[in-house]
């Protein structure tokens, strides 16, 4: 019982089930007990109901096969837009997904507040694909020092204290604990495309020259990080038609600016330089 | 030529009835049809059953869906190490894990885990390849059976060094005071950390002999030159020099003393210049790999290997005081031709393990005046040095009881020698070092667990002079101990028990300052530091005539068992590295097997076929095996490749167990050397109720007669260089407007089948940088390889040209096939018929077989036929000139494998990941580290094909763009192309006039492939050229 479904949900599943036949086993009781009432009253009186009189001779009057056909494509098509609106649509999809982490980190504070720009930490993110989460180390740069503890009755931050903590820092002492064993913080990923999916920081920020905020929202407000954009393809494909690669300052477009020039354009969206192309992201 | 003339199998050419079956079928496997149409109501599949099936999945489905969306962890460093980025692999400079006299390499490390092998370019004089057990071996490191620290016998926990090293200090000084040695066995090692660090044990411990051990040794050729010129060495071989080769039964590019640097020299004359390129005979019994590129390849057996050196020694001019026998035959007397005019750019190498053969080989290569030349015994090969007779008197002396304690450093023994375990077992204290439980550490008392070579640091000599140094790549994965430190630690140094790698980094910056000297760092950064003295010739105190002589009294032996190496296998040392066993071997195209080769001449007289199953009888044992049909076989001799029969771990539960069968116990050492042509053997049928199915992939495609291989010989080349390529081209019309790639890039790939030897390695290398993987022997036995790249071997007849066939084998063959007519089936056998009129020679004809490599990988057609039949446009064409593959559209409709005329493409049978079936490396945590990250892991019920390393197209074009500058000229290139020894592959944007693709495209050799389908590939042929009249 691993993956594939819970315990919690066999264990609902046993009680949905009883619950089911309890209904199932009423049902047939009353059903009965109707019946038989019905039989007691159709022999004192015979006068046809608003049903009978007025409703069944216009579903008599049907063609059956018509009828059923347009059911049951209303049914489907009704199905369908629920079923492509909160299935396919949607499956996968965490758009404003905010965890808690084990540190309450603020980005308000750090970004916001503090203005400490997104690189200071994110360090990687014009080199690498992958915008890397800070070692402690980067932490401990300020946090040595700055303890929060105006806040917490001259006692160091607790939330603070976790980095020292794992790391193996003595706060009062202001000294790393020799032979420390070190515990790294397990932060909840948020963003998370697929495998099957190519993402490199470093392209969007150096060479496409976009804001952090762009796809991470107005990250200096959030005090508990969410996902901003869907991350869908849908997304991606939308901003690579829309925006340009900047072809006049790289020397790598050189060809595709003259080409541009000659042509008369005044701009070369990602997707006119192949960023629509499948390879381009899955591989 | 008619490309009618070739053939890829036995099976094809002969059209057997399976065959003919099996190839006009769409699967290799009927289809289970009668089964689900049949009326029989236990089998057929009824409406109840699909209702069943059908709830079943919708309610499958509906409680999956119920489960939450996983939550992922993102864990960061700590402390970060300064150059680490995480996304960005990093370089180290280091040396090849199964070249263990050193090999350099560079090492790709993500994250500090080490993914790939790449060749070192700086690195010249090694010539900047690897091959394919070279990249194998990388999983040793991620090896789940690798031993946790230091073992005691009886005990499955891991001690404590301390502990550990008190009690083998006990036991070794109680050796001291019983008055008996220690033996240390290695391979012979070119390690100078580890030499240094014996030294220092042998200072503590004065009663210490070392013992050097290989189990494949090259002992004839040491002892000869010690002979010849007071030297016990093995010299190093210069074949870029050479105009003329001459080898027999010396398969230097496949498995003989240094084969990856051999590969890279040879290559180097081999595509014609100026008119000239090096012409090659080979002498041979069994198909070689290096056979199989020869310009000139003669039948032999290699038990008449003196009389045909005799022949060639006495045709350059030597003086042998009998006469008789060794009268040279045709094709002696043309190579004797072309190697006197060559003179000291000729060059005669042999296989044979005799100290007199090679005294003769030293002999003829002094005549030509090779030393200096094509030879250089100054700056010789320190590798694979040792001599078998010091492992026999160890033998010896250990049964009579001399030794209190042994210590094996890379050397398994109780697995390569048959009498190893049995002296093993008179010595009370066994330590070893190795890293895993082989046969030899499994018996140990104790186990000194090493770390692995890419977690170490080490110096090494594979060549006089030259030396590689290697460093740790990754964190000792478990509690292992250099080799070094733990000596130390025994001879009373301290190595304290937390500071293993910190002893192992000083203690060879000690032994580099001593030995080498200079800038310790930048050894680091390059890996290579030379060190050399220029060449002299040796001064020689014996004539060959004396040898020939002692030679001359030699008879060839009637039958003849040949003990050889796979090219993926090698000796066995790396026995756990699937890659390298699903490599098809480059001749046989047979994976995870061994066999008995014999030739067909044999098999017809004796009625066998390939699967039949044999028992081969020497002197020293027997061994059942099954038979496989090798044209090209001399006849008579029968194959079989040692390096197989491993008792691997308990742990290890796939196709890796109990592969083959071990054949160390038929070496011949009767003669007080190891000698791997047994003579005197006997064949037997063994009666079996089935044939054994080998996982052969030669014949899943069949070639239908096409135009794919192009060849021409030398002089049609030179009087034309379009010869061979003068092919009927049709008016090509196409559907579909073409492809502008004049903005931007346009890649494309070259493949000279001239440099081309098949060696394989691109193969595994294509297979570790794509995540390709490995399927198993069962599989591909379906046909369900799953090589993105792969190589086609063809054979062709060759045409024998003077009538006296029954001379041909002693005296290096009568027919002399410097004729070069590529022949049909018919017109050989009429041809060898009215040649002879015996009966027994009747299937001979197959013994001249010549055979053209060609490597075939998706050839990103612009009209490409499996783009149009995608139902779902998975497989869709990019403005650089790729046929991209996308695996989330991929659907498994199959439809493009189907219409793909180059069938390159695989489809994923299975999830081979975390599958217990496939219980390779993807299916455990240890083994998942080799993945390469930047590549996306394939999930079963899709298609896969080669993509042209997009990956690195993409991760160079960033880095360009980054660092706001063009693409420099060649700048990356692909697995196969980078890792190729001999510079076959060439990448590159065709866009880029100076790159050397674009070169090459204006060749007038290239070609394309199936050219008349107008599909209009981008990997562009290179017509084969044999250095022939």
């Amino acid at each position: 019982m691993s993956s594939f479904y819970s315990e919690s949900t066999f264990l609902a599943l046993i009680i949905l089930s009883v619950v089911l036949a309890a209904i199932a086993a009423l049902l047939f009781g009353i059903k009965r007990h109707l019946s038989a009432l019905n039989k007691e009253r159709n022999a004192e009186e015979d006068e046809p109901s608003l049903y009978e009189s007025k409703i069944k001779p216009v579903i008599d009057g049907w063609n059956p096969t018509i009828a059923t056909l347009v059911i049951a494509g209303l049914f489907l098509v009704v199905l369908g837009g629920f079923g492509y609106k909160f299935g396919m649509d949607e499956v996968g999809v965490q758009q404003g997904y905010a965890p808690s982490q084990p540190i309450n980190f603020s980005h308000k504070i750090h970004a916001g507040q503090y203005e400490i720009d997104c690189k200071y930490c994110h360090s990687t993110v014009e080199k690498s694909k992958s915008a890397s989460i800070p070692s402690l180390n980067t932490c401990m740069n300020c946090h040595k020092y700055v303890k929060a503890e105006e806040k917490y009755n001259g006692k160091t931050s607790p939330e603070i204290q976790k980095i020292y903590n794992a790391i193996g820092f003595d706060g009062e002492n202001m000294e790393y604990i020799e032979g420390y064993e070190q515990k790294p913080i397990e932060w909840v990923r948020i963003h998370n495309l697929p495998d099957l999916a190519y993402f490199n920081h470093s392209q969007h920020v150096v060479v496409g020259k976009l804001e952090c905020q762009t796809c991470h929202g107005p990250i200096q407000e959030m005090e508990k990080v969410y996902q901003y954009s869907t991350l869908q393809m849908g997304w991606c494909i939308d901003c690579h038609r829309e925006r340009g690669i900047d072809s006049e300052n790289n020397d790598y477009y050189e060809e595709a600016h003259k080409n541009m020039i000659a042509e008369g354009k005044d701009f070369i969206s990602v997707a006119d330089n192949g960023g629509l192309e499948c390879s381009k992201c899955h591989y | 030529m008619s490309s009618n003339n070739y053939w890829k199998g036995v099976e094809e050419l002969d059209q057997t009835q399976e065959f003919v079956t099996s190839n006009a079928n769409e699967f290799s496997e009927g289809l289970p049809l009668e089964q689900v149409f049949s009326n029989d109501d236990a089998t057929r599949a009824n409406r109840r059953d699909f209702l069943k099936y059908f709830g079943f999945g919708l309610g499958a489905v509906t409680l999956a869906a119920c489960n939450k969306t996983p939550i992922k962890k993102a864990i960061p460093y700590t402390e970060k190490p300064d150059n680490v980025t995480p996304g960005v692999p990093l370089y180290y400079a280091s040396s090849s894990v199964s070249n263990n006299e050193g090999f350099p390499v560079l090492v790709k490390v993500r994250e500090g885990r080490p993914i790939k092998f790449e060749p070192n370019k700086e690195a010249t004089y090694f010539g900047g390849g690897l091959d394919g057990l070279g990249h194998s071996a990388l999983l040793s490191l991620y090896d789940t059976n690798r031993l946790p620290g230091a073992m005691v016998a009886g005990k499955r926990k891991a001690q404590e060094w301390s502990k550990f090293d008190k009690e083998v200090v006990a036991a070794l000084d109680k050796t001291a005071t019983s008055g008996k040695s220690i033996a240390i066995i290695t391979n012979g090692s070119t390690s100078l950390v580890t030499n240094q660090a014996i030294e220092d044990f042998k200072a503590k411990y004065s009663n210490t002999e070392v013992v050097s051990y290989e189990p494949i040794t090259y002992s004839g050729i040491k002892r000869a030159n010690k002979k010849s010129f007071g030297q016990a060495i093995i010299p190093a071989y210069n074949f870029d020099k050479a105009e003329v080769i001459v080898s027999f039964g010396a398969d230097f590019l496949g498995t003989w003393i240094s084969p990856i640097k051999f590969h890279s020299d040879y290559s180097k004359n081999r595509v014609p210049k100026d008119g000239k390129m090096s012409k090659h005979y080979q002498f041979e019994s069994l198909m070689s790999l290096t056979g199989s590129n020869a310009d000139v390849r003669v039948p032999m057996k290699m038990s008449n290997v003196s009389q045909h050196l005799i022949a060639l020694y006495r045709e350059l001019g030597g003086a042998t005081p009998h006469q008789g026998m060794e009268v040279a035959g045709n094709n002696i007397k043309a190579a004797a031709k072309e190697l006197e005019a060559a003179g000291s750019k000729g060059l005669v190498v042999c296989g044979s393990n005799n100290e007199a053969d090679q005294l003769l080989v030293n002999a003829i290569n002094m005549m030509l005046g090779a030393y200096g030349s094509t030879i250089d015994s100054t700056n010789y090969y320190k590798g694979q040095s040792a001599d078998e007779a010091d492992f026999t008197a160890f033998l010896v002396e250990a049964k009579a009881g001399k030794y209190g304690a042994v210590i094996t450093i890379d050397a398994n023994p109780v697995y390569s020698h048959p009498e190893a375990e049995a002296a093993f077992a008179k010595i009370p204290t066994r330590i070893s070092t190795a890293i895993t439980l082989d046969e030899t550490s499994v018996e140990a008392t104790h186990i000194a667990t090493n770390l692995h070579p890419l977690e170490n640091w080490d110096i090494k000599e594979p060549y006089k002079g030259r030396f590689v140094v290697s460093q740790p790549t990754i964190s000792p994965v478990f509690n292992g101990r250099a080799v070094a430190s733990s000596l130390v630690a025994w001879s009373g140094g301290k190595v304290a028990d937390k500071d293993e790698t910190t002893h192992a980094y000083k203690y060879t910056k000690a032994v580099f300052a001593k030995a080498i000297g200079g800038d310790f760092n930048k050894a680091l950064e390059l890996g290579v530091v030379e060190n050399t003295s220029s060449s002299s010739v040796p001064s020689f105190n014996i004539t060959g005539g004396a040898a020939a002589e002692a030679l001359a009294q030699v008879k060839g032996a009637e039958k003849e068992l040949i003990l050889y190496q796979k090219v993926g296998v090698r000796d066995g040392a790396y026995g756990n590295t699937p890659w390298a066993h699903e490599m098809p071997d480059p001749v046989s195209k047979v994976t995870w097997d061994n066999y008995i080769s014999i030739s067909m001449p044999d098999a017809k007289a004796q009625d066998l076929e390939t699967g039949d199953t044999v028992k081969l009888t020497t002197k020293s044992g027997d061994i059942e095996l099954p038979v496989l049909v090798q044209p090209g076989q001399t006849k008579s001799t029968y194959g079989i490749a040692l390096g197989y029969g491993r008792k691997l771990p308990e742990g290890v539960k796939n196709d890796l167990k109990d592969l083959g069968k071990n054949a160390y116990g038929l070496v011949d050492m009767s003669a007080g050397y190891a000698d791997y042509t047994v003579g005197g053997i006997k064949i037997e049928k063994v009666p079996t109720t089935f044939k054994y199915e080998f996982g052969i992939t030669q014949t899943h495609y069949s070639i239908e007669g096409r135009d794919i291989i192009r060849e021409a010989t030398l002089d049609e080349y030179n009087k034309d260089p379009m010869a061979g390529g003068h092919v009927h081209k049709p008016k090509m019309i196409s559907l579909w407007d073409d492809y502008d790639y004049s903005k931007g890039h346009h890649w494309a790939m070259a493949i000279d089948l001239n440099s081309c030897t098949g060696c394989s390695a691109c193969i595994v290398s294509c297979s570790i940088e794509n995540n390709v993987p490995i399927v198993g022997r069962d599989e591909v036995r379906r046909r369900r390889e799953m090589h993105w790249l792969r190589i086609d071997r063809y054979y062709s007849f060759e045409a024998p040209a003077k009538k006296d066939l029954s001379m041909s084998i002693v005296h290096g063959g009568d027919q002399t096939v410097e004729a070069g007519e590529q022949m049909t089936k018919e017109k050989v056998m009429e041809a060898y018929s009215a040649a002879s009129e015996n009966e027994a020679t009747a299937y001979d004809y197959y013994e001249n077989v010549r055979v053209a490599h060609q490597p075939m990988m998706c050839q990103h057609c612009d009209n490409a036929p499996c783009e149009t039949v995608c139902p779902v446009l998975a497989t869709t064409h990019s403005s650089e000139g790729l046929n991209q593959m996308t695996y989330n559209r991929c659907i498994g409709t199959k439809y493009c494998g189907n219409n793909c005329p180059y069938k390159v493409r695989r489809f994923n049978w299975f999830r081979y990941n975390e599958n217990e079936k496939f219980d390779y490396h993807f299916s455990n945590d240890l083994g998942k580290m080799v993945i390469n990250p930047d590549v996306t892991v394939r999930s079963r019920g899709v298609m896969e094909k080669c993509s042209f390393c997009v990956q690195r197209i993409q991760s160079t074009k960033l880095a360009a763009k980054r660092e706001n500058r063009k693409m420099k000229t060649d700048e990356f290139t692909t697995a196969c192309a980078q890792t190729c020894p001999s510079n076959a592959i060439v990448f590159g944007d065709l866009n880029d006039q100076s790159s050397e693709i674009a070169k090459l495209y204006a060749n007038e050799r290239s070609y394309h492939v199936l050219e008349e389908l107008g599909v209009k590939p981008s990997v562009q042929y290179m017509t084969k050229i044999r250095n022939k009249k």
